[in-house]
């Protein structure tokens, strides 16, 4: 049928399939967290740029990790918390961004550039950052409630919900004794022990994956849970107190990164740049009510929003974060395998 | 003379070893074993002797250390207690699933499949639903509680979600079927002129029970125990959804080490000596005569 | 006439029936020798009734019921002490279900079971002086020999030594010595069979129930336990209870044999009582052959009636065997009771027939001959084929009766 056409009308279709196949090209593989990227940010990126964008999720840093590292599949973008970026940094596993496409890394809040995983601001652009959260429902415990030795004063066992998080179980006992968090020392592990051996058996249930089911359940009447839970609980019902614990806190700043060898670089800092623009921006914050590293996008949110305290508690900006601890991950998981064994 | 001299000649082929046609029949399941079965377990082998990077990533230089640390006190105890939940689970199991087994396999077959489908039809339903089915049940409001409130044999709200108890409640609920199952089979096989026998010789109920039908129904008790025992020992979706993740099983151990403590070589070898204990148990089991029949 | 058989051969000893003389009764000293030759099946068993009179077993007016089907109707039956009694009958006549009613493993749902005077309808099959050879022979599969044929020892605390004792004993008499150790999977149908035997023997039980336990063995040996069998009740002198489906198994084996039909006895005699003179068309079918024809009494003069066969022969039969006023009978005659001759005989009840088929059957010759009248007779003769003057399609021949030899088992 081809034969019998026209030459020109030949050319004509040859341009384009050319066009075509590399329109076909286009394409970003992204690798996400579950439920942290909307999917009108994804259609509109689309829509705009024709890059097609595979989203692939992971419930875990360590679950991408293996994925990553593993090899089976080539990723373009991922989006590890800081201490995950650092180790990925120190392997030599991320490229390095071209800011000269990204023109809009101003957007983000110096406050949550260079930093100790970054310093340089060469391989990651923050995404999405918070704090967590210490949840009161107020109609269920009338004192006051400002810290961890508030809550696991003894008063409230059996009525805590927290997250099942060997590290950051560690990090509020040490937090709470004023010790550097980051150390997983002998010393430090020795000294938070007899707190969390006195802590944990307070906790009803921990959970990671839906703590604050129990919350709005009943089944418990204090959480300690990740900040996007914890603003969508006090979306539902302001009966519901969040607030950063006064021992202390840290900051998780979930960031975008280039694997190295990502077959698709340019597109992926396309997808940076497109999800720094305020009016896209405010609609992750909408959707994920997390803290919000991008101060432009922050202008176009309603008072309302921007009074969630678990989506921008105080002094945030100014939390230290996590860094790479690698191996004594398995001290971490030692102590707190064996206490809650203990228990 | 000739037909006994074919038939010996049959009798010696049905015995003999599978080969030409046999292993080509066989190769699907080999190889489906070989690669989903022998081949996972070889790369966990290896991996239990090797180390982890700072990413968690396996390194290949060889270590002892993996199985070193499994003497841990910690681990030993963990060890330990998940063999006595996974016991516990297993007696229970088979003091619930056995009556209902041999009650089944003793009905006339035409309500035989009707009552099988019932002991079915709760597993057509996704695990992580009824898990969460059982949670609402259980919870201080829950119906169970409610209910024992209400008929006033509890003062105050039932309180043992998040306890061992409901990981208990939880694992046997989930593994009954595995023990119903084959002592159904063990029992429907059980000719009722053998029970009558027992009664006719003198062997009251009871008697004829522990002397005759319990002995004849051994082979169903032994794989049902095998089914229960060993997936409950490792279960740890329980634990961490009715027993609140607040007292660990030694499937929560390993699994943590695939997952947040990125310790593969670890995990690892925890699986291996897993596997070792299972092989040596059933071993020593097979030899004593146990499962052969 | 079977009173005399009865007394004919009496005693104890068990002879192979080839050795037996041919029954000594000859109500007819003219055909004596056809009589004899035909009557060379094994001879009806010698019934111990006037010595072994004490009942063992009572049966009043027993009747089972599973939902709205009637499987024992009314059963009143007595069974002697050391009697091999048969109960015989198609499947699904009610006889398994008598036997669990004697083993207790169905409890009547009227009347009563007496055993020695007892009452047991409500006493479970574990405290019954009763034990049951099954026809699967239910060997426990995971026990030794020994062990199985212990178990009933066992369960009634009989003392290890007494038991070792009884076991080696039991062993020897169904001729299992040595294998004591070998376990069920090792033996033959036949070696089972004794194991099952010895295990229920042991008990020394006051009754053995035995369920069609020949059933399963081939043709051979089982002829072989059947006069085992029969050697070992009289050597024990234990009360045998027989199931059986087989006519053949039952006449060589039984002192008496209750033929049950509908879940009814519907006789209960000596093999030779049921044999020669069944009281019912149902018995006459189902134990060996018959000839059941339809007649019409034509005549009665009180010494002998005249039946008509169909539309042509007349026989005549003894007036007492036709009621009063009867105007038609179904009897039955035995085919090998059909005398067959070239030439018209000197006899009674004599006509004319064609032979239509031949059939060889090995020791006899199955002749099908139409007579007068249409009707089809099944007679057998001795088989001579291989003879010069042999039977062939065709020929036509003469069939004598003797009077004795047809059976009235039903009129109106």
């Amino acid at each position: 049928m081809k034969k019998r056409l026209s030459s020109l009308f030949a050319i004509g279709l040859a341009l384009g399939a050319a066009l075509d196949l590399s329109a076909a090209k286009k394409e970003v593989n992204l690798f996400g967290w579950s439920e942290y990227v909307p999917q009108d940010v994804l259609d509109k990126f689309e829509e705009e740029t024709g890059i097609k964008v595979n989203y692939e999720t992971y419930a875990s840093n360590e679950e991408m990790l293996s994925k990553l590292l593993g090899g089976a599949a080539e990723f373009d973008l991922v989006q590890p918390s800081e201490y995950v970026v650092e180790a990925l940094v120190k392997a030599g596993k991320l490229e390095e961004i071209d800011f000269a496409n990204v023109p809009n890394i101003g957007n983000i809040s110096p406050a949550y550039m260079h930093r100790p995983h970054d310093p340089e601001q060469k391989y990651s652009v923050p995404y999405m950052v918070g704090a967590i959260s210490i949840v009161v429902n107020t109609e269920r415990v009338k004192e006051p409630v400002t810290g961890f030795r508030d809550v696991f004063s003894g008063k409230y066992a059996g009525r805590i919900v927290s997250l099942n998080d060997n590290r950051e179980l560690l990090t509020w006992a040490l937090q709470t004794l004023g010790r550097d968090f980051n150390a997983i020392t002998p010393e430090n592990i020795a000294a938070a022990r007899p707190l969390l051996e006195k802590w944990l058996p307070q906790v009803k249930a921990f959970d990671s994956d839906s703590p604050k089911t129990k919350l709005l359940n009943g089944d418990v009447d204090i959480g300690i849970v990740w900040p996007g839970e914890a603003a969508i609980l006090y979306r539902e019902d302001k009966k519901f107190a969040c607030l950063l614990p006064v021992e202390g806190s840290h900051v998780t700043i979930d960031s975008l990164v280039i694997p190295k060898g990502a077959p698709h670089k340019a597109e992926a800092e396309a997808f940076i740049s497109f999800i720094l623009r305020p009016e896209i921006s405010v609609l992750i914050s909408r959707a994920f009510p997390y803290t919000n590293p991008n101060r432009e996008a922050c202008k176009l949110l309603t008072p309302e929003e921007l009074a969630n305290p678990a989506s921008f508690p105080k002094g945030v900006e100014t939390l230290p974060t996590f860094k790479a601890i690698g191996k004594a991950a398995a001290q971490v998981d030692k102590l707190i395998t064996d206490l809650k064994s203990g228990s | 003379m000739a037909a006994p001299r074919a038939s010996t000649d049959n009798s010696a082929g049905a015995k003999r070893e599978p080969r030409g046609i046999g292993w080509l029949l066989l190769t699907p399941l080999l190889g489906w074993l070989g690669l989903f079965v022998v081949l996972p377990t070889a790369i966990l082998f290896v991996y239990s002797f090797c180390q982890r990077d700072e990413l968690g990533q396996v390194v290949f230089s060889f270590t002892w250390s993996n199985y070193a640390r499994i003497f841990d006190p910690i681990y030993l105890g963990i060890f330990g207690r998940s063999l006595w939940y996974a016991g516990l689970t297993t007696a229970l199991c088979l003091a619930i699933g056995y009556p209902v087994a041999y009650f089944i396999g003793r009905s006339p077959p035409s309500r035989r499949s009707t009552l099988l489908l019932l002991v079915m039809i709760p597993f057509w339903i996704s695990f992580l639903l009824r898990t969460y089915a059982w949670i609402s049940l259980l919870k201080g409001e829950g119906l169970i509680s409610s209910l024992l409130q209400a008929m006033r044999l509890l003062t105050g709200p039932l309180d043992i979600l998040y306890t061992p108890t409901a990981v208990i409640i939880g694992l046997v609920y989930t593994y009954l079927p595995f023990m119903i199952l084959p002592i159904f089979t063990s029992a429907e096989k059980l000719d009722n002129s053998m029970i009558e026998a027992a009664l006719d010789l003198g062997a009251t109920p009871v008697r004829a029970f522990t002397q005759v039908i319990l002995p004849l129904t051994k082979p169903g008790i032994f794989a049902g125990v095998l089914l229960v025992f060993v997936p409950s020992i490792g279960m740890f979706a329980v634990t961490d959804l009715m027993g609140g993740a607040r007292v660990p099983m030694i499937g929560n151990v390993i699994q943590n080490q695939f997952g947040q403590a990125r310790d593969w070589p670890f995990g690892a070898a925890l699986g291996i000596t897993f596997l070792a204990l299972f092989a040596i148990t059933f071993w020593f089991l097979h030899d004593r005569g146990e499962v052969r029949r | 006439m079977s009173a005399s058989r009865e007394s004919a051969s009496g005693g104890t000893e068990v002879r192979k029936p080839a050795d037996l003389p041919s029954p000594t009764v000859q109500t007819h000293p003219d055909t004596q020798l056809e009589w004899e030759f035909r009557h060379s099946q094994p001879p009806a068993p010698p019934v111990g009734a006037p010595v072994l009179g004490e009942t063992m077993v009572q049966l009043r007016g027993v009747t089972k019921r599973f939902g709205s089907v009637t499987a024992v109707d009314a059963v009143d039956l007595t069974i002697r002490k050391g009697e091999f009694l048969t109960l015989l009958g198609p499947s699904g006549c009610g006889k398994t279900t008598l036997l669990r009613l004697l083993a207790g493993f169905e409890t009547p749902t009227s009347g009563e079971i007496l055993i020695e005077g007892r009452d047991v309808s409500n006493i479970p099959p574990y405290r019954r002086d009763v034990n049951q050879v099954f026809q699967s022979y239910a060997i426990f599969p995971h026990l030794t020999v020994e062990d199985n044929i212990a178990f009933g020892l066992k369960m009634r605390h009989v003392p290890a030594a007494e038991r070792r004792e009884r076991v080696e004993e039991a062993l020897a008499l169904v001729s299992l010595a040595g294998l004591g150790r070998r376990r069920p999977h090792e033996l033959s149908g036949g070696q089972r069979q004794r194991v099952a035997l010895a295990r229920a023997l042991v008990c020394r039980p006051k009754v053995l129930l035995l369920d069609e336990p020949l059933s399963a063995l081939d043709a051979k040996l089982r002829h072989a336990m059947q006069l085992e069998l029969k050697h070992l009740q009289r050597q024990l002198g234990i009360t045998f209870v027989f199931v059986t489906h087989d006519q053949e198994e039952a006449l060589i084996m039984s002192d008496r044999i209750a033929v049950i039909h509908r879940g009814r006895i519907d006789q209960l005699g000596t093999a030779t009582e049921i044999y020669h003179a069944p009281a019912s068309a149902f018995t006459a079918d189902f134990i060996g052959e018959a000839n059941l024809l339809d007649a019409a009494v034509v005549a009665n003069n009180g010494v002998t009636a005249q039946l008509q066969l169909g539309e042509g022969a007349e026989v005549s039969v003894r007036a007492s065997a036709v009621r009063p006023g009867a105007t038609r009978a179904l009897v039955s005659v035995r085919p090998e009771k059909i005398y067959i001759t070239r030439t018209k005989p000197a006899k009674e009840n004599t006509f004319k027939g064609v032979i239509e088929e031949e059939i060889f059957r090995g020791a006899m010759d199955e002749l099908r001959i139409r007579i007068a009248g249409g009707l089809q007779l099944m007679a057998m003769a001795a088989n001579e084929s291989a003879h010069e003057h042999a039977w062939h399609k065709g020929d036509t021949v003469f069939c004598a009766i003797h009077t004795d030899d047809i059976v009235v088992v039903e009129q109106k």
